[in-house]
């Protein structure tokens, strides 16, 4: 299980919930500048940043992916939260959102100068997301859109590495208990697996962050424990890959963070030998 | 230990090498890289093979230049690694000045990398030297008349010590890159029956596999004279749960074997 090839002709499938509701407007993690719906757009921002680089190949980008993105939240409803030229779409391949970003900014960077030494480069970041907050937060409505996606997408690949599910949210559903549809998700699979879904919990409540736990104590709200509780089981290589980029994966761990940037959970999957000392 | 006392005067070597792309790839996308240079010097042969690393961009360039830069060179030691600043430089220039998307533009920013081995041969003496970084790896194999065994592989000497994350020799000179820690050395000699196989990870874990379950592949391996007889071991090999990868064989043996057996 959970050891299917994942290749141009095999692709995995990622699926990206993002909580938009108004009380994303709230302040991050005790900051006193920052909104959540901040923390959450530089996080997908982030994620498909880096899950375009981690396909690109040579001067193109390999379709290992199919990527999915739905907002949920603004009016209360849910759909695709992609915008500009990607506007409505549901599932597409990594090349087309890489190539559609919806701008692309200069930024400067410290990187190294190929001989030993750090020089100050000027690099492109590309956004897909601005911070949006507005409306309820029908997440349990997110998860039912999420398994309709899912259930297309395994019919088409019943082979395939199991879709995974990232769902960005401040834990508060407003649809009712989301934990079933959660349940439902991951009944849907295919014959390598069930989906996998993972939660960040983005909260307005300091404190430490937690990454990948094995159990729910020590987590700081009944929200923060109602989205560990729907979080899968990482898979035995995702807790290596995860020790290996320095997360605190142990044994039983799942599929949740709690008020921090897992941007290293693109690096779950394995798309061929990734080296050691690639940063 | 190399063995003076019995020296094969003017002896060399012949070595073949079969090549292999993972499968659902074209040829061009063939990332391993091999070199030899020397197989007919009454003195010297260099052997390298490099596996360039999937998920980095223009790796195929940086193994074919990192093996080029092994047979051409002189050092068969951990030094390989400290003069590699000319070939990270063509490197730069041969992929710098062309017009990437960002996402290639900063995959192209964090270098290639490439698992590597290479190995110096005294034909004189028979002894060979190999350095390595990586999970590339070279297999002595030795025997005759009731079977081939393998007398050493390296550096990695059983299936299970195969991952997907080893550290590699990378195209960009990280600040805080230190490989020494990595880099593995060792020394054999070879007796006049003896092959050495060299092999990218897919390959080399799968030998290293059947070995272990006492159905150990090395005549099948020593009796491949076409691609089309390599292709389909490495069929095999696939069929028989290797991952699906580049796949490259070297194959060197001493001549004076062939002048005897024939």
């Amino acid at each position: 299980m959970y050891s299917a090839e994942i290749s141009r002709k095999n692709p995995g499938c990622f699926i990206f919930l993002l909580d938009q509701s108004a009380s994303m407007e709230d302040p991050f993690g005790g900051s006193s500048d920052r909104r959540k719906a901040d923390e959450l757009a530089t996080i997908i921002n982030k994620l498909l940043h880096n899950l375009s680089i981690r396909c690109a190949k040579g001067d193109s980008i390999y379709d290992y992916f199919h990527v999915g993105v739905v907002g949920y939240g603004q009016d209360t409803v849910v759909k695709s939260a992609f915008n500009g030229p990607l506007s409505g779409k549901d599932l597409i391949p990594i090349s087309e959102l890489a190539n559609n970003p919806l701008r692309i900014e200069d930024r400067t960077k410290k990187s190294d100068d190929g001989t030993g030494g750090l020089v100050e480069q000027t690099v492109k970041f590309p956004l897909w997301f601005e911070a949006t907050h507005a409306g309820g937060t029908p997440m349990s409505s997110a998860f039912k859109m999420a398994a309709e996606m899912v259930q297309r997408w395994v019919a088409e690949h019943p082979k395939g590495f199991p879709p995974i599910v990232i769902n960005i949210t401040d834990g508060e559903s407003t649809d009712g208990d989301p934990v079933p549809e959660a349940k439902a998700l991951c009944s849907l699979g295919t014959d390598d697996g069930a989906t996998l879904v993972f939660n960040i919990h983005l909260s307005s409540a300091s404190g430490n962050p937690v990454e990948l736990p094995a159990t729910d104590e020590g987590l700081p709200d009944k929200f923060a424990k109602q989205l560990f509780e729907m979080s899968s089981g990482l898979t035995p290589f995702m807790i290596g890959r995860a020790k290996e980029l320095g997360m605190p994966a142990g044994e039983g761990a799942r599929g949740f963070v709690f008020n921090a940037q897992p941007v290293q959970v693109i690096q779950f999957l394995d798309i061929g030998t990734r080296p050691a000392n690639l940063r | 230990m190399i063995d003076a006392l019995h020296p094969v005067s003017a002896a060399s070597f012949s070595v073949e090498a079969f090549s292999c792309q993972k499968a659902g790839n074209a040829r061009a996308e063939y990332e391993d890289a091999w070199a030899i240079r020397g197989s007919d010097s009454p003195t010297r042969c260099r052997v390298a093979v490099a596996d360039g690393a999937t998920e980095s961009s223009f790796s195929a360039l940086w193994a074919a230049l990192l093996v080029e830069s092994f047979v051409r060179g002189r050092s068969h030691g951990p030094d390989f690694f400290n003069r590699l600043d000319a070939v990270r430089r063509l490197w730069r220039r041969k992929v710098r000045g062309r017009p990437l998307p960002w996402y290639a533009a900063e995959k192209a920013r964090r270098g290639a990398y490439a698992a590597f081995v290479g190995v110096s041969l005294n034909a004189v003496n028979q002894g060979w030297r190999a350095v390595a970084i990586g999970d590339c790896c070279l297999m002595h194999v030795t025997g005759n008349g009731t079977g081939r065994e393998l007398a050493k592989a390296f550096p990695l000497s059983h299936s299970g010590e195969f991952g997907s994350s080893p550290f590699l020799v990378g195209s960009v000179k990280k600040v805080d890159d230190n490989p020494f820690p990595y880099v593995r050395v060792s020394e054999g000699v070879l007796a006049p029956n003896d092959a050495l196989l060299f092999a990218s990870d897919a390959l080399a874990a799968w030998l290293l596999r059947r070995a272990e379950r006492a159905e150990p592949a090395w005549e099948a391996v020593e009796a491949i004279r076409t691609q089309e007889e390599f292709e389909s071991l490495v069929a095999q090999a696939r069929e028989d749960g290797t991952r699906n990868d580049d796949m490259t064989l070297v194959r060197l043996t001493r001549r004076d074997r062939e002048k005897g057996a024939s």
